[in-house]
């Protein structure tokens, strides 16, 4: 595939490629990602078992008590975060999370674009996404 | 947004790492909200010190921070905490309470009293109109409503960071048009106790979203009703100020809801999830206790006993407790217990065998089915001490 390019707004400095994590639901750190190894815990979410260790993580936004910008921090401390945040809509628990820890991090971006498995590129300097590449549908 | 020469040089990293994240923290919040620049505050109010609702994700961050030696540049106090230092100390496993101080060792480390208390306006004069960074959604109602004062409702960690910082970015309700009412609410009939009032506050924080309310029909109540409304009301909704008659507005202007008797009525039934009378646990205090409640509560109780298999809790902060001593005493000689420090939502209930609590807490009532996982009863004062003396 071609790559595709999309636009949104830097929020945390950095740069990074790796793969794609999509879910289509928001998510709260606090009590819906398990500190000590990283999976997603929250009952009935789209994603739960799936490990953000690494992950390009894409969700709409965050929700959930301000105690999630914490377990940000815990999992960078545990080198299980996510190696950069994309939202849909910037929301203050994920960005104090990720301003914390250190992750960098786009929002407004349109991120039903992207699916889980994709190979993203991200300069959070300037707020883009490319879309390197797309794993085969089987 | 703007940034003086010397909040750019905290922000540039020269006054080191942690200087550099609590700034950072609220520049980026104060970007996302359209802020145009830093205030001063005159206080901060931490929410997230009980090791409860925290967990182990905040140790590190705070460690991280206070081996940096940051203080705070504003006066800066605590919410509560998960034990007392008299009563639950001494029931809950060891391990709980060390987790709790340690905790506890870097907020004081950096400079925060305390305070312990989600009352932070008994401790000290909060002036009309003066900029604050609160935290906790019910003193940040209070504050906006009943004493004038202008707050967001934070985050910990952002309520945090202005405590370093002695400034917040001035989005949201530190701008006056967004303290401007958008709604009329119409009570069609006079509310009778604080049970009625958090009631009120439970079912409007539901329908209203985050717009700011004018209330008509309560100008009578008591500063301890208006607190039990701001509590429920931030407990449900997004709402961080409302308004009794008394403001400038044209009321034409406005969008109106009718709250009618029945509304009043079903939201209290909803908030008793108990099918039989019966509480392990009598509980006064959310928000912790003023001096007037803690005096009232010694005139319903004294020369009584609570009664066997009854535990009757009254929390209130360490400042309000040294006040009243003489009720203090009043209420623990008939078998109460005064706890200050923190309150039944934020310990370990679950963990003491309580499985069912009545309060005369509408935010309580509203919070305990998950956060304590017990049954409710919602009952005003007089009749939660009337069940504590006879069961």
């Amino acid at each position: 595939m071609q790559s595709i390019t999309l636009k949104g707004k830097g929020i945390v400095e950095g740069y990074c490629k790796g793969e794609a994590l999509v879910s289509k639901s928001p998510i709260s750190f606090l009590g819906g990602v398990d500190p000590a190894d990283g999976k997603i815990v929250e009952r009935n979410h789209d994603l739960c078992g799936e490990c953000v260790k690494d992950k390009i993580f894409c969700f709409p936004y965050g929700h959930g008590s301000t105690v999630g910008s914490y377990v940000l921090y815990s999992l960078a401390k545990r080198k299980l975060s996510p190696k950069a945040i994309i939202n849909q809509t910037a929301d203050p628990v994920v960005v104090v999370g990720a301003i914390i820890a250190n992750i960098p991090m786009i929002a407004e971006i349109d991120i039903t674009r992207i699916e889980t498995g994709d190979m993203l590129e991200i300069d959070a300097y300037k707020g883009i996404v490319k879309i390197l590449g797309r794993k085969e549908s089987s | 947004m703007y940034l003086t020469s010397e909040e750019e040089r905290i922000y540039d990293g020269e006054y080191g790492w942690a200087n550099q994240i609590c700034m950072k923290i609220l520049v980026r919040l104060g970007e996302l909200f359209n802020a145009s620049r830093l205030i001063p505050i005159s206080s901060a109010h931490v929410s997230g010190v009980s090791y409860k609702t925290l967990g182990d994700a905040p140790i590190e961050f705070l460690k991280a921070l206070c081996n940096a030696k940051v203080q705070v540049k504003a006066e800066a106090t605590l919410n509560p905490k998960s034990v007392d230092p008299e009563y639950l100390c001494k029931k809950l496993p060891e391990k709980l309470c060390k987790k709790q101080n340690e905790i506890l060792g870097y907020f004081e480390k950096m400079g925060f009293a305390d305070s312990l208390t989600c009352t932070p306006y008994y401790l000290k004069k909060i002036e009309r109109n003066s900029h604050l960074a609160w935290a906790e959604s019910s003193a940040v109602v209070y504050a906006n409503s009943v004493i004038g004062a202008w707050t967001n409702r934070e985050g910990g960690p952002s309520a945090l960071a202005a405590a370093i910082i002695g400034k917040t970015p001035n989005y949201g309700i530190h701008r006056s048009e967004n303290r401007r009412p958008k709604i009329l609410v119409k009570i069609e009939k006079t509310l009778q106790d604080e049970v009625e009032f958090g009631a009120l506050g439970t079912f409007l924080g539901d329908v209203l979203k985050d717009d700011v309310p004018v209330i008509q029909n309560i100008k009578s109540a008591s500063k301890d009703q208006l607190k039990q409304l701001g509590a429920a009301l931030a407990s449900t909704g997004m709402v961080n100020m409302f308004y009794m008659e008394d403001v400038r507005v044209k009321k034409s202007e406005l969008e109106q809801i009718n709250v009618e008797p029945k509304d009043i009525a079903q939201t209290v039934e909803k908030l008793t999830t108990a099918s039989v009378k019966k509480p392990d646990l009598v509980y006064v205090g959310c928000p912790h206790c003023s001096l007037d409640e803690i005096k009232q509560i010694a005139e319903l109780i004294e020369n009584k006993k609570v009664k066997n298999g009854i535990q009757f809790w009254v929390c209130t902060s360490r400042h309000i407790k040294k006040q009243a001593r003489k009720d203090v005493e009043k209420i623990e000689r008939c078998g109460g217990h005064i706890i200050t420090d923190t309150c039944a939502v934020v310990t370990w209930t679950d963990k003491l065998g309580i499985k069912t609590i009545m309060t005369n807490s509408a935010k309580t009532a509203h919070y305990a089915p998950t956060l304590n996982k017990a049954e409710t009863i919602l009952a005003p004062l007089n009749e939660c001490v009337e069940t504590a003396l006879q069961g």
